[in-house]
């Protein structure tokens, strides 16, 4: 019996072309003929376009082109296309024009005119719902969603002067929501609290910046589409790409074997990729089009900020008796609803005996939002766990024992339906995590003076949605002996190619060095998977090929039953054989069974497929058809109530008093995330996202000339991810381990939890360096830390942002 | 004309192998000559297609403007001297580990491995909507964007602003001033050897330059007099992040003390004017003083005196005082 | 030659951000043409004139004294300070465009309040202390002009009536300075909005960018008329013809001759017997400047 690979570190199968460079990420593609796109970007953050001139540049010789909105397929209103000649943000693409190279196309967008009429534009959502403030669209401020078409449409969300006028000075206005659900009842909630906070906190919007910019190159041959991109999933993308330009998925070939991180800005890739791909079919060329880091900073995503007012009852015991959460979410050019997973991550984190969350959405002339890796849990993680510090301060309670006393269990619930929880151990984890992290001994540094720096320990605590199911599982064993696992999700860093692979290879008790992963390219016949977002993919495609796994399992048995008698469950399958289990001596290599399946046929060879199969899958299948065994499943696993993971982050700070510098210098996550698949794998999930959660907390940021609505932190060195220095030399791990017993791997989901973890203990460690004081704002760079330190004027108002 | 960035238009370029070549070649080619040393600068500006040289000069092939040599009363530096190289040579380490402390603090490894010093002297500001392309003053326009009453100017000056209220970026300037280096700067036929306070230059002076460097002129060599050779030193930097980025706010000093009093103290500090400060309000009052805690808070006081602020970027007077404590306790960082 | 600077603003918009500076050399190079052409003529083509005719003992002469008073202490210290300001001016303006740098915008801007201060001076002064209509330019006046215009071309003619107090050409030249002084200031005062200054908070968006290149090229426009204007002046000031008006900008007096020669007394008339004292205050009685009888007759 080959030793069990969940649980184990192996060396993906991406690893060395990715590290010696022979990886092909979409730029670094080329085909025959293939030509160069550049894009011309709206200068002003919200106009109509009233006219282009092109002559100049369409005669410059190596122009062969342009593609503008005129030639876009037709799209709903509200949604967002590739090229508009209504720009509702700085940057957004109106044209592109293709040359024989990058310089030459530079120089014909260069010499277009296209006469811009400026349109009111607005950044903030508060302005937008000031009586007399702006909309961001011609339209309206929000889109109103209704099943009924005549009441969905855009509408306009205005507040009363007097609701402003009630907050205060410094407090969020909460005028009339879009969204409100009540769990509970908060006024007895709050009458029984021994403990009232009440505060308006500020997160800010922040881009990917993914290291791979979203570059793609199209080109047609014989009908078909040929489109390199970056995505985070591919079976998916193809299918958007094909029904966005109205053509057949099989008349769509994906590829998209690398992708240089997407973080949810690239789930079925990005409207951009549609350009090259419309540019070649009306040029006739291959078009590569190479999105810059500039370019990037606009069309590239971006988290939506919110600006909220937050009021937590507490009991004596710490026990949170309310929350009453009410949200202002950014939603960009494009909108967003972030606000609501927040609402429902508040909900499963504290257990609130009662909670109400209102919020409202509203567009921006801002770039696009999209879900950014924990989209709305890192946000509001970030937001409130330095409030439950607060509390735990003052309620003289330890912080890592106020949130065990509210953790959720298995029977925890969450969101407005109180939805039921498929496991939760997060008591184990903030228990591990205190051991790993040390936290009694820390705790004790907390507020110690060394010179001008002062220690300050923090921890949070950050849940996640971990895994959907449902989708299909796609095998053969190919008379060579070897498991073919195909995988239609992406592979953007997180191994998942290989990691949910195993759970197929378990099964079977297939020696990993003879597993094969198919993936990234659709002329590769591949099954229908999940985007590879949401942190669904460790859940769903464990599920997914542990289902086509048994089905392979069943029709190996089979087959060795029909060869050697008995029945199929007399047989076991182990190191690339089919054997009795009561003689093992009796087997059959699955290179024998492969070949026996082909002439067999029928269910054996993919000839036949269950009738549950996703189109996309039974297409792959019947390609793949009479070349070995073939095993095709979706997963019918029971599944009730929702996969959550766990993660809580330990840090450990010193901020110099004089300067308002922090230095990260521990950090600690653990988890609850299931099953360990692959502990390594896990590492660098649970380490990076928490950087990305640092970035959250202490630097990364987006900054707008609130005269003219243009960005500024469109460059890495103004935009200040985190560097490699700001993170600890030595990060620490943990996890509980414990399966989910929903789930026939165990294995939950835990790309998203550890931003929000990495960036609530960053800023609870702040919090408390600065002696408890929470600046209720994020980034908290050394301006807003030395401002508190100093006594002096914080440099934004408590509502700013984009500064 | 649309906008596009991240794409450097087409240039002329010259690699010249000797200072007279290089000179010749400004001299010869004027006004829109570009002088391109490690390019960080450079092509930031070449790639948003705002600077638009027709012709480039780049020195890397000019051996004589690399390396670093001792000197009679001293070292000289070339100009095209890697950051790296700054940051590690013995001499420098030895008696001038203030210049080696901000070079070993410039952005990143790859960075100081390509960036010169003359490079990193000569380079220009950050503010953002200057680098944005806006017409500014700086760009030859008539408006400051960034002092403007909504504007974002965290990064902005709280001293010297004349219409412009930019920073120098630079981390090396600051320490070149305080150890009283000379640049050596030249053009077809004469040669100038200029205080490194007065290499920087104000917006009052010429707007559009951070440095008196003019078209045709060339920077050579930096030469570190012995005069502080082994002096005390105090050199740090605050930034956002702890890699790849521009101080904040930086404070360089030279000190001497004698009998716990300080006889002598050079104080210089960047990010906070449009040109790197030497602060001889503080120098002065600290001049005689004994090294204590008490002359360091007066010392940062009287950094600050005539500091004005933005709307921003109010939290550079305490940094800023602090720094200039800091650096008067005498200990070294 | 390029007339205007244009900018492209922050929304890729083009704008007009002011003159081009070639303009400050055309003004100068008008100047320039205008003077030596000037001075050629009158050295080579203008029919000759004695500097100083004699005039023979006559009834006008009687009772007058040896200086009459062309400028008070008040006029000719409004007149200098504003000139110092204009230079400071003019200095601190052009002197960094041609490659004379120093910091020169608080300078400017002080120097340009002390022109409006010395403005204000004047107006007063001339409201309540001096006579306005002495500056009026009457019907006859240009008529007058018209004829000498004509007798130039003709080269004959008999000369016209001599003038007032000022000549049409000091008129003409001292409107036109009002008109492009008052445009300077009023522009300047706006452009005051773009600097740091005591007063107000800097706002760059008081005005559209467009209307701000406006207000750019009207106090670039004035500011190169003033280069030209202000050459011309110096010019006449230093013309041996003319130095005896000069001179009365630094003293205050003219001559009984140079008043007789130049002027109509009828149009100027000077106070007699009471010797001009040049000491006094501006505004007693016996250092009240000559006063054109049309005034007295309205008295």
């Amino acid at each position: 019996m080959a030793e069990k690979l969940i649980g184990k570190d192996i060396v993906p199968p991406d690893l060395v072309a990715k590290v010696t460079g022979r990886a092909k990420f979409a730029e670094d593609f080329r085909a025959p003929g293939m030509v160069f796109a550049k894009l011309l970007l709206s200068p002003m953050p919200h106009a109509r376009v009233r006219n282009v001139d092109a002559s100049e540049a369409l005669s410059m010789p190596g122009v062969l082109g342009m593609l503008t909105p005129d030639d876009l397929p037709e799209a709903p209103p509200r949604s967002e296309r590739a090229l508009t000649y209504e720009p509702l943000y700085e940057g957004e693409p109106i044209l592109a024009v293709a040359a024989v190279d990058e310089t030459t196309a530079a120089d014909a967008v260069e010499r277009i005119k296209v006469d811009f009429e400026p349109l009111p534009f607005v950044l903030d959502p508060l302005k937008s719902l000031h009586p007399n403030g702006p909309n961001a669209r011609t339209e309206g401020n929000y889109f109103f969603r209704s099943r009924d078409p005549e009441e969905q449409g855009f509408r306009t969300l205005k507040w009363t002067e007097a609701d402003f006028a009630e907050a205060g000075e410094g407090r969020m206005p909460m005028g009339e929501p879009q969204t409100e659900w009540t769990v509970g009842d908060i006024d007895a909630g709050f009458a029984e609290a021994a403990l009232v906070l009440d505060e308006t906190i500020v997160h800010q919007s922040l881009s990917h910046h993914p290291m791979e910019p979203r570059s793609a190159m199209a080109y047609w041959q014989n009908g078909k589409l040929y489109l390199h991109t970056s995505t985070q999933s591919v079976a998916q993308t193809r299918v958007g790409v094909a029904r966005a330009l109205d053509l057949e998925p099989d008349d769509v070939v994906l590829i998209g074997e690398y992708c240089g991180g997407g973080f949810g800005s690239k789930i079925r890739g990005s409207p951009i990729q549609l350009v090259p791909a419309l540019l070649s079919r009306k040029i006739g060329r291959p078009v590569m089009l190479r999105i810059t880091r500039y370019e990037e900073n606009y069309i590239g995503r971006s988290r939506p900020g919110f600006q909220a007012r937050v009021k937590m009852g507490y009991r004596a015991d710490g026990r949170v008796t309310a929350v009453d959460l009410y949200i202002v979410e950014d939603g960009g050019a494009y909108g967003s609803g972030d606000f609501r997973t927040a609402g429902t991550v508040a909900s499963l984190s504290y257990q609130p005996l009662s909670m109400r969350l209102r919020g409202v959405s509203l567009y921006t002339n801002t770039p696009p939002r999209s879900a950014q890796r924990g989209p709305g849990g890192a946000q509001i993680v970030g937001m409130l766990e330095p409030i439950m510090d607060k509390a735990a301060r003052q309620l003289g309670i330890d912080r890592v024992a106020i949130r065990r006393i509210n953790a959720p269990d298995n029977n925890g619930w969450l969101g407005p339906q109180r939805a039921s929880l498929t496991s939760a151990y997060v008591r184990e984890a903030l228990d591990k995590g205190k051991e790993i992290f040390g936290w009694e001994e820390k705790i004790r540094l907390s507020g110690r003076r060394n010179g001008t720096k002062v220690t300050g320990v923090g921890v949070g605590l950050s849940p996640f949605v971990g895994g959907s199911t449902g989708f299909d599982g796609l095998l053969v064993i190919r008379p060579d002996g070897k498991l073919y696992i195909h995988q239609g999700i992406g592979n953007l860093g997180t191994h998942s190619i290989a990691d949910t692979a195993r759970a197929a290879a378990d099964v079977l008790g297939m020696p990993w060095n003879r597993c094969v992963v198919v993936w990234g390219d659709t002329s590769n016949h591949l099954p229908w998977s999940s985007v590879q977002a949401g942190s669904q993919t460790t859940h769903a495609h464990t599920r997914a090929n542990h289902a086509a796994a048994m089905d392979a399992k069943r029709k190996l048995q089979e087959i060795a039953a029909r060869e050697f008698g008995g029945s199929p469950g007399d047989y076991a399958t182990a190191d690339g054989s089919v054997y009795l289990r009561s003689n093992r001596l009796q087997r059959m290599s699955f290179a024998y069974a492969a070949r026996r399946a082909i002439q067999i046929g029928g269910k054996y060879s993919g000839h036949e497929l269950a009738d549950n199969l996703n189109a996309v899958t039974v297409t792959s299948a019947r390609a793949l058809a009479g070349q070995g065994l073939v095993a095709a499943a979706r997963d019918t696993y029971r599944h009730e109530g929702s996969t959550w993971s766990f993660v809580v982050g330990f840090a450990l700070v010193e901020l110099d008093v004089e300067t308002g510098q922090i230095d990260l210098k521990e950090y600690t996550a653990v988890t609850d995330c299931g099953t360990v698949v692959h502990p390594r794998s896990l590492a660098a999930q649970l380490h990076g996202g928490a950087v990305q959660g640092f970035g959250i907390a202490r630097s990364q940021k987006w900054v707008f000339d609130p005269q003219w609505g243009v960005s500024f932190a469109k460059r890495f060195y103004t935009a200040r991810p985190p560097g490699i220095l700001d993170v600890p030399l030595e990060m620490k791990w943990g996890a509980v381990n414990k399966p989910d017993p929903q789930t026939p791997v165990g294995a939950k989901g835990i790309g998203e939890p550890p931003v929000g973890a990495g960036s609530a203990a960053v800023a609870s460690a702040i919090s408390d360096a600065l002696g408890g004081q929470c600046l209720c704002r994020t980034p908290l760079t050394t301006d807003v830390i030395l401002a508190a330190l100093e006594g002096r004027k914080q440099p934004y108002g408590p509502l700013e942002i984009h500064v | 004309m649309a906008v596009i960035r991240d794409m450097i238009p087409a240039f002329e370029l010259f690699q010249p192998t000797s200072v007279d070549d290089a000179l010749s070649l400004l001299a010869q080619h004027g006004d829109d000559t570009w002088v391109l040393a490690g390019g960080l600068d450079s092509f930031d500006w070449f790639k948003d297609r705002i600077k638009r040289p027709k012709v480039v000069v780049e020195l890397s092939g000019v051996e004589e403007l690399k390396g670093i040599r001792s000197t009679e009363d001293g070292v000289e530096i070339g100009a095209m001297t890697t950051l790296t190289e700054v940051a590690t040579n013995s001499e420098i380490l030895a008696n001038y580990g203030l210049l080696a402390k901000a070079a070993s603090q410039v952005a990143t490894p790859q960075i100081r491995n390509q960036g010169t010093l003359g490079g990193n002297v000569s380079q220009d500001t950050r503010c953002w909507y200057y680098r944005g392309g806006w017409p500014c003053y700086r760009a030859g326009g008539n408006i400051c964007y960034a002092s403007a009453p909504q504007a974002m100017n965290r990064e902005h000056c709280i001293f010297g602003a004349d219409r412009c209220v930019a920073v120098n970026p630079s981390d090396t300037a600051p320490t070149l001033i305080a150890l009283d280096a000379k640049m050596i700067v030249k053009r077809a036929n004469r040669e100038r050897v200029i205080d490194a306070e007065d290499f920087f230059i104000g917006p009052g002076t010429d707007i559009t330059r951070m440095t008196v460097l003019r078209p045709g002129d060339l920077l050579t060599s930096i030469r570190i007099p012995a005069t502080w050779a082994g002096a005390s030193f105090y050199w740090e930097k605050v930034e956002d992040r702890k890699s790849w980025d521009f101080a904040l706010v930086s404070v360089a000093r030279a000190m001497r003390v004698s009998n716990g009093s300080i006889t002598e103290a050079r104080v210089v500090v960047n990010g906070v004017a449009p040109y790197p400060m030497r602060l001889d309000a503080v120098e002065a009052a600290v001049r005689g003083r004994p090294l204590s805690e008490e002359t360091a808070q007066m010392g940062g006081e009287v950094a600050i005196r005539r500091a004005k602020a933005l709307r921003h970027n109010d939290y550079k007077l305490p940094l800023i005082r602090n720094l200039v404590r800091r650096a008067l306790r005498g200990r070294p960082a | 030659m390029d007339f205007w600077r244009r900018a492209t603003n922050p929304w890729d918009q083009d704008i007009l951000i002011g003159i081009a500076w070639d303009l400050m050399w055309a003004a100068a190079i008008v100047g320039v043409v205008f003077l030596s052409g000037h001075a050629l003529y009158m050295w080579l083509l203008a029919p000759k004139k004695k500097l100083s005719a004699p005039v023979g003992p006559n009834e006008a002469a009687a009772g007058l004294p040896d200086r009459i008073v062309r400028h008070t202490v008040a006029a000719r210290t409004f007149h200098w300070l504003m000139s110092v300001a204009m230079f400071v001016l003019l200095i601190t303006a052009f002197f960094p465009v041609v490659g004379i740098q120093f910091a020169w915008v608080t300078i400017h801007w002080i120097a340009g309040l002390g022109l409006l201060l010395t403005v204000i001076y004047h107006i007063v002064h001339s409201i309540f202390w001096q006579d306005l209509r002495s500056m009026w330019i009457s019907q006859e006046e240009i008529k007058g002009a018209a004829s000498e215009v004509a007798r130039f071309f003709k080269r004959s003619g008999e000369p016209g009536s001599k003038p007032g107090k000022y000549p049409l050409d000091h008129k003409l030249y001292h409107h036109s300075i009002i008109v492009v002084t008052t445009l300077a200031i009023a522009t300047g005062l706006l452009m005051m909005f773009r600097v740091d200054t005591p007063f107000w908070a800097r706002n760059p968006y008081l005005l559209s960018d467009q209307l701000w290149g406006v207000v750019y090229v009207v106090h670039g426009l004035s500011g190169v008329a003033l280069i030209t204007l202000i050459m011309t002046h110096i010019y006449f000031a230093i013309r041996p013809e003319k130095l005896w008006i000069t001179r009365s900008m630094i003293k205050g007096w003219v001559r009984r001759e140079e008043y007789l020669e130049h002027h109509d007394p009828k149009r100027w008339v000077v106070k007699k017997e009471d010797p001009p004292t040049l000491t006094g205050v501006a505004g007693s009685a016996q250092l009240r400047e000559g006063v054109p009888q049309n005034k007295r007759s309205n008295n």
